[in-house]
């Protein structure tokens, strides 16, 4: 045991040195906030929307959360910063999750944001892991090792399933079902954007009285991931 | 001069590291590199304790009626004999046999069908399975922050107030890594100890395994880690496709993951499925009653021709297999 407190004493003095060292840059602090939306209305969880508004065809979201990973921001499609541990949960239920800071050098110049929605496989094929990606975030499938990347879940009277629930579970890191997405947007402001994320855009782009239960990474999976890939916007 | 530096703290941390496990768990040095990457958890005595604890805990399951011992006791090397499939909580019955535990940081996949790709992760699968233990991670963890002798002992071993899924997921991992079973009849020959060695019955039976059985079931770890479809007729009531309902893929069909034949004599029933009760059932399978399919191992193609007497034999090799030391041992019990 004597070896490891020596180690522990000699990691604990680097690790103050490169503390140090960071603060003699300049930082300044880039904002991000995620807003989920439904077309033009603040989505809530469990308020009633409408999709065509139409009273027959209620929903209610009961459940949102999404991994946001990889950010960097570029400029002029060319990575000029990277963030390091780059893994966020983004959950409706938590207001703190949906704003994200990044600590940029002063004189970092940007015009546009790229990150991923999902976790990539190198982290996947990784053992536990904690923080936001603790398995008791609920973001991790038991039965068949694996984050979820996106995850919907609600009620709607369009449903013919037990409750009228719906469940959209997306994930999937292996050949063929890989279903990280990369989303790139365009910056508007150097110092805080907003990050729409629009629920309608993917309730419309789907039939929802048939497609209701997604839970494995599968091809539908994919089809899906892919148009929630869409539904993110800054403007 | 930094990079000395830096070099020499890498040396010592590897040679740390390496003492530390060569205390807690027991490695032979004719085995081959275990898969479990131990540098991403470092074995310690209090994290390997809170593991143990959790093992023999009921309060993972949603009605803190049983634990993991329950389908998985050390007597019978880590599994659940006489039942044919295990049941959960409320007498629920699940779909397979639960496989014995042991060697685990030689594995690549677990349970029958590969389904967990890595051992710290494995323990959420019985935790949260409806037939199992039907509790969610989330409220396990709860239940463990509530408790004052886990507050305590995850202080000790971590350093942090805040019990985590993530540590609790790892303590657990840190017990069954230490559930190394090396020191069979078999083991001991294979080290060359003094005054032991297999019995004319045993040794007829070594040469019969290394003929017909070696190549799915590899030593020294008697598995190759591999799926495989070993002709079993399908069960048309539990219709289990195996691997195929992981990869999704036709060729994977009927494929389960070859099982250790370590600690064999204790394990039974046998198959995933626990559908034969001893080893005589499991060599009338494997000589009579081959189901050909079309994912039918390449290594069963081919009738396996062995007497009664063969038979004997190897069922006489696969008893050196047994590890007393291992079944008794009294770091593996509950305290």
């Amino acid at each position: 045991m004597n070896y490891l407190n020596l180690i522990k004493t000699i990691y604990f003095t680097l690790f103050l040195i490169c503390y140090l060292n960071s603060f003699s840059q300049n930082k300044k602090q880039f904002q991000i906030n995620f807003e989920p939306v439904f077309s033009d209305k603040k989505l809530e969880l469990e308020n009633k929307y409408y999709k065509l508004n139409n009273q027959a065809d209620s929903i209610v979201f009961t459940n949102l959360k999404f991994y946001i990973t990889n950010i960097k921001l570029l400029n002029n499609s060319k990575t000029i910063f990277k963030e390091k541990n780059s893994y966020h949960l983004v959950n409706l239920n938590d207001s703190n999750s949906l704003a994200l800071q990044l600590n940029l050098p002063t004189n970092t110049k940007f015009t546009s944001i790229q990150f991923n929605l999902g976790v990539d496989s190198a982290t996947n094929s990784k053992g536990v892991l904690g923080g936001d990606l603790d398995p008791t975030k609920g973001m991790y499938w038991a039965w068949h090792s694996g984050y979820i990347n996106f995850k919907l879940e609600g009620k709607s009277n369009l449903c013919i399933t037990r409750n009228n629930v719906f469940e959209f579970h997306l994930g999937g890191y292996k050949f063929p079902y890989n279903n990280i997405q990369t989303i790139v947007l365009k910056t508007i402001n150097k110092n805080h954007n907003i990050i729409k994320v629009d629920i309608e855009k993917f309730i419309s782009a789907i039939d929802i009285s048939k497609t209701n239960m997604i839970m494995t990474p599968s091809k539908k999976a994919n089809e899906l991931s892919q148009i929630v890939s869409k539904i993110f916007s800054i403007d | 001069m930094k990079k000395f530096v830096l070099i020499l703290i890498l040396i010592i941390s590897i040679v740390a590291f390496q003492k530390i496990n060569e205390e807690l768990i027991n490695i032979p040095s004719y085995w081959p590199k275990p898969n479990y990457n131990f540098t991403e958890n470092p074995l310690s005595k209090e994290k390997i304790a809170i593991g143990k604890l959790l093992f023999y805990d009921p309060i993972l399951s949603k009605d803190n009626s049983i634990s993991c011992a329950s389908c998985h006791s050390s007597y019978t090397a880590f599994t659940h004999t006489d039942h044919e499939l295990s049941h959960g909580i409320e007498n629920r019955i699940g779909l397979r046999n639960s496989p014995a535990l042991m060697n685990l940081a030689w594995h690549k996949y677990f349970m029958w069908d590969g389904a967990i790709h890595h051992l710290d992760v494995q323990a959420l699968a019985p935790i949260t399975n409806h037939d199992e233990m039907d509790e969610s991670i989330e409220n396990a963890v709860a239940k463990i922050k509530q408790s004052k002798k886990y507050k305590e002992l995850f202080y000790t071993a971590y350093q942090s107030k805040i019990i985590t899924g993530e540590n609790v997921l790892k303590s657990l991992s840190q017990f069954l890594l230490t559930l190394v079973s090396a020191n069979s009849k078999y083991d001991k020959i294979q080290k060359k100890e003094k005054e032991i060695s297999f019995s004319d019955s045993e040794l007829k039976g070594y040469e019969i395994f290394k003929t017909n059985c070696s190549s799915c079931h590899t030593e020294p770890l008697f598995t190759n880690n591999e799926f495989e479809n070993n002709g079993l007729a399908v069960d048309t009531i539990l219709n289990d496709f195996g691997r195929y309902k992981i990869t999704e893929s036709i060729s994977d069909s009927f494929k389960f993951k070859v099982p250790t034949l370590r600690n064999i004599e204790l394990s039974y029933p046998y198959m995933h499925d626990g559908r034969y009760k001893n080893l005589q059932m499991v060599l009338f399978h494997y000589t009579e009653n081959i189901h050909h399919f079309s994912t039918l191992s390449n290594q069963l193609l081919n009738k396996i021709k062995l007497t009664e007497i063969d038979k004997r034999n190897l069922i006489a090799f696969l008893k050196t297999l047994t590890d007393e030391e291992f079944l008794r041992n009294p770091k593996f019990q509950p305290n």
